[in-house]
């Protein structure tokens, strides 16, 4: 009987502690689950917070749509792996605790301060696994921040805006997932190669990064 | 035949089929691309097999991440274990070319002489290979990055090698007209970069070659000791779905899949041409590292040409040195810290420029073999020490480089080390710190010799043609076959031998 008891209030807790109390994300999103959602946006409000030298916060960066839509082009396998690390990213205060009252909370559900502290614990641990989960994590999350086209903008790092001339290869195969029927180009569509003229380094900006018209 | 019904796609195929021809080539980067190429203009009936799909310019993201997860094998996060450290494969029509950075070095004759002596090879020097470098360097137009695209964060590392006397150079790439865009590593806009689905293959096909993609190869045939073909699946572009299955009947097989892919084809097909025990052994790649530097003076790093710049001075110590440039997303990743400091060292990003070194590592092997249920690699390799140590000497070297050139600080990304170093001797830890494999951030995309060549049957896998010993018909035609590392980027030293493959291949049909 005791064991009985026992257990199920085990189940209680892990449930608890697992899977209760999360919000649903702002947006829908496909892959990411609540939880997963509510871990990424606190990781990358950690790391990108706002105030910093870039005026871009986390938040208005959309990361956590970025990694909705990266998690999607993954194949099933490495998807799994990184589901895994926002999880243990999540419930490793049990372990490794931040400093302060409720230390040993989810990861999301510490305080701004509590979360920088677990993170810098995370990146300067003298075990090697632990800095290579932090170093993962902090790559999906900036590359989710360099998603987006104002923090590429800022820093001067949006791509310029090129002429693609029409080759050989055009006339031989249509886009991905289309059939060879949808090729589109003739051979009087052909254009002349590139002519090596350096691009602006101030001229127009691709077409998806440019500032919004208003 | 006219020429666009020479290549399927995906959506072309609607049953089981099977296939004849002289040749079944198996990949198309640029080993594959170029024996098939030059077998079709030596009138023979070739097929050309690619698991990936072709990129259109209108397929490319320009994001990296994303754009590694459509190009790449396992979405980009492959990775070894023992030491672990990323690596990647590409899944496209032209193979690493569409995503690589186009750098064309010929093999040192130090280096070829050592395989020569090595691996008991006859016809691997030099004096020997220059006719196939030089025919490849023909068609593929290689030269020098010329200095109107190089851009700051290339001309600044020119400008450190000449401080310290230290020999540089313009790096020689297979790019027509290019314009200094930076973006090689999520495919060229302009088309300038000659990536082996701009360059052979087109030319394959102007030659009578066929051109199957979204064909996965999963078994070799052999029959009385003799290669007769492939069969495998379709699968949709980017899911790997598979569909519906085919098979290829041909008198001559190269497996030019890669150095990591060639090998598990092999252990799935029955263990075949392993009598060596050598398939998947010997596992060599170029561990790289890179540091960040910051300047006084703006670099405006989007501009230049992707690695334009090489020093060769310590080749016969262990190491290359180059100049970097990446999707900003992926280089930020090996900025330290976060939070407020993350983002004040983003904020010198336009001042920054990025510069990595790659290693010869003769010690640190590893093996590659089959896994259940997937044609994905287990890849075990370990870093050795003394190798470390070779690297921890490049990154010393680049450290120079940086403040010889000009730099107000460095961000070397080294475990255990100071996040920023602003003087060289600030720097002198990079040399005198004990350092471990695990202390350094590495990844590394030129893997070798898991099939490797050798003159004597009982020790290498091929011969120095790219011969089977132990399997008539069968050829491997891919960066597996070097006996060791080349010790520079190995792209063009595979197209040399691929070309002389072919060669050989023809003269035995």
């Amino acid at each position: 009987m005791l064991f009985w008891l026992v257990l199920a209030v085990s189940a209680v807790l892990a449930w608890r502690r697992l899977l209760h109390g999360y919000a649903p994300p702002p947006r829908p999103l496909a892959r990411l689950a609540p939880r997963e959602a509510a871990f990424l946006a606190a990781a990358a409000a950690a790391t990108f917070p706002s105030g910093g030298a870039v005026a871009r916060a986390s938040g208005d960066a959309g990361i956590v749509l970025y990694v909705d839509r990266w998690l999607g082009s993954l194949p099933a396998q490495p998807r799994r792996l990184m589901r895994l690390l926002f999880a243990v990213m999540e419930q490793a205060t049990l372990v490794f605790p931040a400093p302060g009252r409720g230390g040993r909370r989810r990861f999301s559900a510490l305080s701004p301060t509590q979360r920088v502290a677990a993170l810098d614990g995370w990146a300067r641990s003298s075990l090697a696994p632990r800095r290579l989960i932090f170093a993962s994590l902090r790559a999906i999350v900036t590359m989710g921040y360099f998603g987006d086209p104002a923090v590429m903008r800022q820093l001067r790092l949006a791509p310029l805006a090129v002429d693609t001339p029409v080759c050989e290869a055009d006339l031989l195969w249509p886009p991905i997932g289309r059939p060879s029927s949808a090729i589109r180009w003739r051979p009087e569509n052909l254009s002349p190669p590139s002519s090596g003229q350096p691009l602006d380094g101030d001229g127009p900006l691709h077409p998806a990064y440019a500032e919004e018209r208003r | 035949m006219n020429a666009a019904g020479a290549v399927r796609v995906f959506a072309d195929y609607d049953r089981d089929f099977r296939e004849e021809a002289e040749v079944v080539v198996v990949g198309s980067g640029p080993g594959g691309a170029v024996v098939a190429c030059e077998l079709a203009r030596a009138g023979r009936r070739v097929l050309l097999l690619e698991e990936g799909p072709p990129f259109t310019p209108e397929d490319f993201v320009l994001d990296g991440a994303l754009s590694m997860a459509r190009t790449m094998r396992e979405g980009g996060l492959r990775a070894t274990r023992g030491t672990v450290m990323p690596t990647m494969q590409a899944i496209c029509l032209g193979g690493g070319s569409l995503v690589n950075s186009a750098i064309c070095v010929r093999a040192p004759d130090f280096v070829l002489d050592r395989w020569c002596r090595d691996a008991e090879l006859e016809r691997t020097r030099r004096t020997d290979l220059d006719s196939h470098y030089d025919a490849v360097a023909e068609f593929l137009g290689i030269a020098p990055t010329p200095e109107s695209v190089q851009g700051a964060r290339n001309l600044l590392f020119k400008r450190g090698c000449d401080a310290l006397g230290w020999s540089s150079e313009p790096i020689a790439r297979n790019v027509r007209g290019c314009r200094g865009s930076g973006e090689c590593f999520t495919g060229c806009r302009s088309r300038a970069k000659q990536s082996m689905d701009l360059s052979y293959v087109p030319a394959a096909i102007r030659a009578g070659a066929r051109v199957l993609t979204s064909a996965q190869v999963r078994e070799v045939r052999v029959e009385a000791g003799r290669a007769t073909g492939v069969t495998g699946r379709v699968v949709e572009p980017l899911s790997g779905r598979a569909g519906f299955g085919f098979e290829v009947r041909a008198k001559q097989v190269v497996l030019a899949a890669g150095c990591m892919a060639t090998p598990v084809l092999l252990q799935r097909s029955g263990g075949l041409a392993n009598a060596s025990g050598q398939v998947g052994e010997n596992l060599q790649f170029h561990p790289g590292a890179a540091i960040l530097g910051v300047f006084p003076e703006p670099t405006n790093p989007r501009f230049g040409a992707t690695q334009g710049w090489q020093s060769l001075e310590f080749v016969r110590d262990g190491f290359k040195l180059e100049t970097l440039w990446a999707p900003p997303g992926v280089f930020a990743v090996r900025l330290p810290g976060f939070g407020p400091d993350l983002e004040r060292r983003l904020a010198e990003i336009p001042h920054c420029a990025v510069w990595d070194a790659i290693v010869s590592t003769d010690r640190s092997l590893g093996t590659v073999r089959a896994r259940r249920g997937t044609l994905e690699p287990a890849l075990r390799w370990h870093f050795h020490p003394d190798d470390v140590a070779t690297l921890q000497q490049a990154l010393w070297a680049l450290a120079r480089c940086f403040f010889a050139a000009g730099a107000c600080k460095i961000v070397p990304g080294v475990h255990g080390l100071p996040d920023e170093m602003h003087s060289l001797a600030e720097a002198d830890v990079l040399r005198s710190a004990p350092l471990r494999a695990a202390d350094l951030v590495t990844a590394s995309t030129h893997v070798f010799s898991t099939t490797r060549m050798h003159g004597d049957p009982r020790r290498g896998v091929v011969d120095e043609l790219g011969a089977c010993h132990d399997v008539d018909g069968l050829w491997i035609a891919d960066t597996g076959v070097f006996p060791r590392s080349p010790g520079v980027n190995p792209m063009f030293t595979l197209m040399a031998l691929a070309h002389r493959t072919a060669g050989a291949i023809a003269a035995r049909l």
